[in-house]
């Protein structure tokens, strides 16, 4: 069985001593989380996922979610770690304290996702969507539909979803067909299907509330005319009880690959109750605000996998006794060496722990860019804020779900023939990081946003907030004794391809528009190894720093460690980016050559 | 052919104080005088009133200031005598008959002999005015018909009588064209003469078939606009511009004088929904933008619905015909929705009616196209956009709706009313022959030296034509000719012209805007994704381009008209000469988006204010000078403006007629070349450190005022670093090259900045420059 530690001195060290959060006392939530505060939250958090989650995460997976005439069973235990979750006050930790959340700041959300998401993903997703839902209501609800939903949804007594897909519309969303049609009173009967819905029906909460996409007929055609609705599963009364049961119901659960915790639903809109979130016609807008936070959330997904299947495949690379070192015999008192002596396992183990610790690094940032873009109290700052993470959600996304995914497989590698084995957890792990890279965006479409749309945004406005950061570290950096050889000048390197990357699809797609296209996940991926490089850079120099100066979260072996790995990080993966150039600069001719019929 | 040396005009109206302002900015004095008003303590009250006025007028009457000076104000009653020494008199008096014949009687007393009298009617038939006159005043006069405003239209049409002197009409020509670079358009004595016949019948039909095919204003004016080549205004906003009350009058005049079966009194409808609502307007006084708005008001954001007779909130017009007439006119006439059916109705309606003009009012399409394109802004003239339907798809559909073919496209048989051939270009008769365009020596433009030759060298944007007697022209063929990497190619190669036998260059075009600046959107992009050695390569690549320019063996002759600014103003700074259009726009703008002039502006000024022998002296005022100029963007209004500002020397000069600044351009290089040396590479001694400090207190000084923004302070401070020589002081020598590297130094250090790339952006997606 799969065990799961926090990495808890981890999370600490980016936190406190490389983010440095504790210098934004002056942004509204972050006076309350001092490190102490914020430390003590880890813990608890820690503890829940731990003890609670994570003994569910095999046992979600087996059982799986049952249907039965529309109503839905969650596995065993699922309910009761849901209440607890609920009583510790989880869900509501970055909510609106208008609403009966602590205000916290976004980027300890992060954090805790993370540990969710390692020790149970399918659960995690229940509270995730839930928080989906209150985001849009936060954002484009009105005073009334905040005071009617908000506060449940914060305390978890009720859970929300979200609906976009349909059975021929998933990235398209412009070819939708749910229809909400406007009625006397200001509501609106939504009739049409929607499948794949997440946490779409279950036994968590007695109210499931239902954010919908549908097009008020009359509309403009496409995209520009899908309208946002909240439909709740059972209509609230003025009092807030819980009134008739309303028009939408769960044909099915589909059978699928992974987070079998998770119900995946198909529901039937029958001609359901749905009020309007926002203005008619700019559902997709009210979308796009949320989209940034749901994206890292999905990006931590892969994180959170990668770290949990990290810890186990380490655990087992230092028992496993396999064949003697080729550099000589290490444990001349065992019958063979511990695997982990083999190049080969080091490689894999390094590379996922390079991976998640540098991506921690990054997510947190970029969480902690959340919290700067919505609260942060000069405009210039929360716009620049803003456009760092739009430009930053592509590649988080994708390169967080397709890494953590490989990862997922490069840890069953080290189980060897147990990877494969259920017992162990490790094919789970690899079944359920599957999905990540797929929803919220599949990742292909990931990179056309990056190339397509935030590449060009502003003649480049929103590449400026990352290049002008790195080239300007890059230049302060370059000579520094204990960084400057070993991580800024690989880091320019890379950068410099980064740059020239973006330069040759600017001009390439100028000509030929699949280029772009051709080029986007090579670009995407030069994109985010440049992003860890950089935040590798940052925390080799801090700890660089804490070795000479002594103290911080951790003893001395910590910042050694970390620094070790860094090196790995900066010799044998980033590298990739001169052959992710070079592919992209061989262009999209071949890509395109042969005919549709020909495939 | 006696020249005319100076001018009079009676009647100090809008129009006639414009034409006394024009003159003067063609540099020839000029008397105004108008009645003695009632009871008037000043008996000169119109014309100097008038003049004052036009000082404060937008756009301005005058080219500068100065020129109000040529201007002598008087009345007709105690100044008659002030026109004894005039050689033109044009007359813009109320367009009364006998009021006109009664002013001609008394001019016959004063005037000189042989001195030549015209009357700036629209209407009044020229016999009319004649009426009682002697011969001899007949022979002395003619109709010269200006556009309103004079300055800025540059429809001149000339009419001729059956007594008048063939010299005085040769002398009022070429005074038009050369001395006040107008079109001068020959017409016949026929109402409205050729451009208000066709272009009141255009404007009536035009507006009300908005009633007849049920279109609002907006997308009336998003059809008669862009689609059919007409200004942004449309139809109903230039109604608004020109006055809603001047409708009726024209209208009026147009109906007395056409027969009943011409298409304008046929299509009239006196009690019609357009006429009925324009009385309204005009009782509500709802005038137009002089008065409380017309079919727009509140700055374009509530429009009169057409209907109702209400305003109402501005919607964009959607009309699939409009993006359809992108493909072109047939696409737009043959859309299928309101729009094209409206377009469809009015256009075939105007082109049949001007074809069915000729030879009524002109003998040949050219002067018809030439006069709709002068007078009424229109981007095609009417027989062009008949080649444009095509002359046997015009003729056909008129045929299969059962209407008349005007001759000439019955004539044309199919073949087009203008072609090309070789190196000339023809347009169709009435006889069924060709006649070929005439191009004067000393007035062309380049499409007439491109046609039927290749260009000696080009790319995507500018090309190298030979222009005949050893002389080159580099023209830009960008959006809005802005500077580009391609452009910078073509000037590095023209600057080497010499090596294949060229003995001078001129750079020019026949584009409204000789260039509006480089072109931002790959520097700032470039910037954005902090490529700072390209980008500074960029800076010096302009450098060395426009340096070898200067110092190439050869004259070079900037041909400038229109817009010339920031990097555009930049190479004419490092041309021998400047032919500049008098309507020419130059300045070094380059703050507006948050930078310097890196390509040798801050350079060339700098150095032109300090040798400028007549200015004061002292380091300070010709570095004050500069400063404010290029720190506040500043941008002459006319070359006249510009050579005061010295983005023109005194050895530069200035073309009236935008259709001769090409020859005579190139005339001048040709000048040059005997015994050309490139010019002396010049030291200065700037102000240095004590200087700068000045110039950054008085920048502190209108930041605390507000006049300055953050922003401001930071740029204006850079460009005063390069124009005080950086860190030398005024002890020390800087060369050329050292202002170049200043320029570079200071440019690099203001495209970090977020806040110039924000400019920069803003200025890009919004046109408007942003003040941060
Ligand atoms: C387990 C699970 C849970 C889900 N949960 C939810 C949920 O809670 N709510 C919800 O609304 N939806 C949910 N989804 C749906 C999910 O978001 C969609 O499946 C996803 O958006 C992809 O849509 P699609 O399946 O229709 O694929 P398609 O849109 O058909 O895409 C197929 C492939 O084509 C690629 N592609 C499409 N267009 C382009 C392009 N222009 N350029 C390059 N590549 C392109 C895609 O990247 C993808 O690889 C869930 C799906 C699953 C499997």
């Amino acid at each position: 069985m799969p065990s799961y530690t926090a990495p808890l001195t981890d999370m600490r060290f980016v936190l406190h001593e490389v983010l440095k959060i504790q210098n934004y006392a002056n942004i509204p939530g972050f006076a309350d989380a001092t490190p102490d505060t914020i430390d003590a939250i880890l813990e608890g958090g820690a503890q829940i996922m731990q003890e609670v989650m994570q003994p569910l995460n095999q046992i979600g997976d087996r059982e799986g979610c049952k249907w039965n005439n529309g109503e839905v069973t969650t596995p065993a235990g699922f309910k009761e770690a849901y209440k607890a979750y609920c009583e510790g006050g989880w869900p509501g930790l970055t909510a609106d304290p208008e609403y009966g959340g602590q205000g916290l700041p976004h980027v300890i959300g992060i954090a805790l996702s993370e540990m969710m998401c390692s020790a149970n993903l399918a659960f995690g997703m229940y509270p995730g969507l839930s928080h989906g839902a209150y985001e849009a209501l936060h954002a484009y609800g009105t005073p009334e539909q905040k005071a009617m939903y908000l506060p449940k949804l914060v305390s978890g007594e009720w859970t929300g979803t979200m609906n976009l897909t349909e059975p021929h519309c998933g990235t398209d969303l412009g070819l939708m067909r749910t229809k909400a049609e406007p009625q006397a009173d200001g509501s609106y009967k939504i009739t049409g299907t929607k499948i794949f819905i997440s946490a779409g029906e279950h036994d968590l909460a007695p109210n499931i509330i239902h954010l919908v996409l549908a097009k008020i007929p009359g509309g403009p055609p496409g995209i520009k005319g899908v309208s946002l609705f909240v439909v709740p599963k059972f209509l609230v009364n003025a009092d807030g009880s819980l009134g008739a049961r309303n028009g939408v119901s769960c044909g099915s659960l589909e059978h699928k690959m992974g987070i079998h915790g998770n119900a995946t639903a198909v529901l039937n809109y029958d001609g359901a109750t749905g009020w309007l979130v926002g203005e008619p016609h700019k559902g997709m807008r009210a979308m796009f605000v949320m989209m940034n936070a749901a994206r890292l959330g999905v990006g931590i997904q892969g994180l959170g996998i990668a770290e949990v299947a990290y810890q186990n495949a380490a655990t087992y690379a230092k028992d496993r006794l396999q064949m003697r070192s080729i550099s000589g015999t290490k444990f001349p008192d065992k019958p063979a060496d511990p695997i982990i002596v083999h190049p080969d396992i080091r490689r894999m183990l390094l590379s996922i722990r390079a991976f998640a610790e540098g991506g921690r690094a990054l997510g947190l940032w970029a969480g902690l860019m959340v919290d700067l873009a919505r609260k942060h109290p000069d405009d210039e700052q929360k716009k620049i804020n803003d456009d760092m993470l739009a430009l930053l959600m592509p590649v988080v996304k994708a390169y967080f779900t397709d890494y953590g995914y490989e990862s997922a497989t490069m840890a069953q590698q080290v189980l060897g023939g147990h990877g494969y084995i259920a017992e162990w957890g490790m094919e789970q792990f690899v079944r359920d990081a599957r999905i990540t890279m797929i929803y919220e965006g599949a990742n292909g479409v990931q990179a056309l946003d990056l190339v397509g749309r935030k590449m060009p945004e502003g003649f480049g406005r929103l590449l400026r907030r990352f290049f002008h950061l790195v080239s300007g570290y890059i230049q302060d950096n370059m000579m520094d004794p204990d960084i400057g050889r070993e991580f800024v000048q690989p880091l320019a390197k890379a950068f410099a391809r980064l740059q020239t990357a973006t330069g040759f699809i600017a001009e390439a797609s100028l000509k030929n528009p699949d280029e772009a296209g051709a080029a986007s996940m090579d670009y995407l991926r030069i994109f985010a190894l440049t992003a860890i490089a950089f935040m590798w850079a940052q925390m080799a120099k801090t700890a660089a720093e804490k070795i000479k100066s002594g103290g911080g979260v951790a003893g001395k072996d910590f910042y050694e460690t970390k620094i070790a790995v860094g090196r790995f990080f900066v010799d044998r993966m980033l590298p990739d980016t001169a052959s992710h150039l070079a592919k992209l600069q061989a262009g999209a001719k071949s890509m395109m050559a042969l005919d549709a019929a020909n495939f | 052919m006696a020249e005319i040396k100076k001018v009079a005009v009676i009647g100090a109206g809008v129009m006639g104080a414009a034409i006394a302002a024009h003159v003067a900015n063609a540099g020839i004095p000029c008397v105004l005088l108008d009645i003695v008003p009632k009871d008037a303590k000043n008996r000169n009250a119109f014309a100097e009133g008038a003049v004052e006025k036009m000082l404060k007028t937008k756009p301005a009457p005058f080219m500068h200031a100065k020129n109000a000076r040529l201007i002598t104000t008087g009345n007709l009653e105690d100044h008659l005598n002030l026109l004894a020494d005039v050689d033109w008199i044009c007359e813009a008096i109320i367009e009364n008959p006998a009021i006109k014949r009664d002013l001609y009687q008394k001019l016959e007393g004063v005037r000189k002999p042989g001195s030549i009298v015209t009357s700036n009617t629209s209407t009044i038939p020229l016999a009319t005015l004649l009426e009682g006159l002697p011969d001899s005043f007949a022979r002395d006069f003619g109709i010269t018909h200006f556009f309103n405003p004079p300055r800025y239209m540059r429809l001149f049409e000339l009419v001729k009588g059956p007594q008048t002197r063939d010299d005085a009409i040769a002398a009022l020509a070429h005074f038009g064209d050369v001395v006040l670079g107008k079109e001068v358009v020959r017409c016949k004595d026929t109402p409205g003469f050729i451009a208000n016949r066709i272009g009141i019948y255009w404007s009536y039909v035009a507006m009300s078939l908005a009633f007849k095919h049920g279109l609002t204003v907006e997308e009336t004016d998003a059809l008669v606009g862009k689609p059919m080549g007409i200004p942004k205004t449309g139809i109903f906003g230039l109604g608004d511009l020109t006055g809603i009350d001047l409708a009726p009058h024209v209208n009026a005049s147009m109906l007395r004088l056409l027969p009943a079966t011409d298409a304008f009194p046929q299509a009239f409808e006196p009690e019609g929904k357009l006429v009925r609502l324009i009385g309204k307007m005009i009782e509500g006084g709802y005038t137009g933008r002089k008065g409380k708005g017309g079919f727009y008001r509140a700055r374009g954001k509530e429009v009169l619905d057409l209907e109702t007779g209400e305003y109402r909130p501005k919607q964009k017009a959607a009309l699939d015909s409009v993006n359809a007439s992108r493909k072109g006119l047939r696409a737009l006439v043959e859309h299928g929705d309101k729009g094209g059916k409206y377009s469809w109705d009015l256009l075939s309606r105007v082109l049949s009616y001007a074809a069915s003009l000729i030879p009524e009012i002109s003998d040949d399409i050219l002067s018809v196209d030439r006069a709709m394109k002068t007078g009424y802004a229109w981007k095609f003239g009417p027989f062009e956009q008949i080649d444009q339907l095509g002359t046997r798809w015009f003729a056909d559909r008129l045929r299969a709706e059962g209407r008349p073919v005007p001759r000439i496209v019955d004539v044309a048989d199919g073949r087009p009313l203008y072609k090309e051939e070789g190196e000339k270009a023809y347009y169709l008769t009435l006889s069924g022959d060709y006649a070929e365009i005439p191009v004067a020596d000393d007035a062309w433009s380049l499409a007439d030296k491109k046609r039927g030759k290749a260009r000696i060298a080009g790319n995507r944007g500018a090309s190298i034509w030979d222009i005949g007697d050893g002389v080159a022209c580099l023209e830009f063929h960008t959006k809005m000719n802005a500077i580009d990497a391609d452009i910078l190619n073509m000037v590095k190669e023209a600057a080497n012209l010499h090596k294949k036998g060229y003995k001078a260059l001129v750079i020019g075009h026949d584009g409204d805007n000789f260039s509006v600046g480089a072109n931002v959107g790959i520097a700032l992009f470039q910037a954005n994704v902090a490529m700072w050695p390209v980008l500074e390569g960029g800076i010096a690549e302009g450098q060395n381009i426009y340096k070898a320019l200067k110092y190439s063996p050869f004259p070079v002759v900037a041909a400038v008209a229109g817009m010339a600014l920031g990097g555009g103003c930049e190479i004419t700074l490092h041309c021998d000469a400047v032919q500049a259009h008098a309507e020419s726009y130059m300045g070094l703008v380059e703050v507006g988006v948050g930078v310097l002039p890196g390509w040798g502006g801050c350079k060339e000024m700098i150095t032109r204010h300090v040798l400028n022998k007549k200015r004061p002296g002292g380091p300070m005022p010709p570095l004050a000078t500069v400063f404010e100029m290029i720190s506040t963007a500043k941008v002459s209004t006319s070359a006249a403006e510009a050579r005061e500002m010295l983005f023109l020397r005194e050895t530069d000069a200035i073309t009236m007629n935008r259709r001769r600044v090409l020859a005579d351009a190139k005339a001048r290089a040709l000048a040059m070349v005997e015994g050309y040396q490139p010019p002396k590479p010049v030291e200065l001694n700037l102000a240095g450190a004590s200087g700068k400090a000045a110039l950054d207190i008085a920048v502190e000084g209108f930041a605390l005022q507000g006049k300055a923004t953050k922003h401001d302070v930071v740029v204006s401070g850079a460009v005063a670093r390069v124009l005080t020589g950086g860190d030398k002081d005024i002890t020390e020598v800087t060369t050329e090259d050292d202002l170049y590297a200043l320029e570079r130094e200071g440019f690099m250090s203001l495209i970090r900045t977020n806040a110039t790339l924000d400019r920069i952006e803003h200025m890009l997606t919004t046109g408007k420059p942003l003040r941060n």
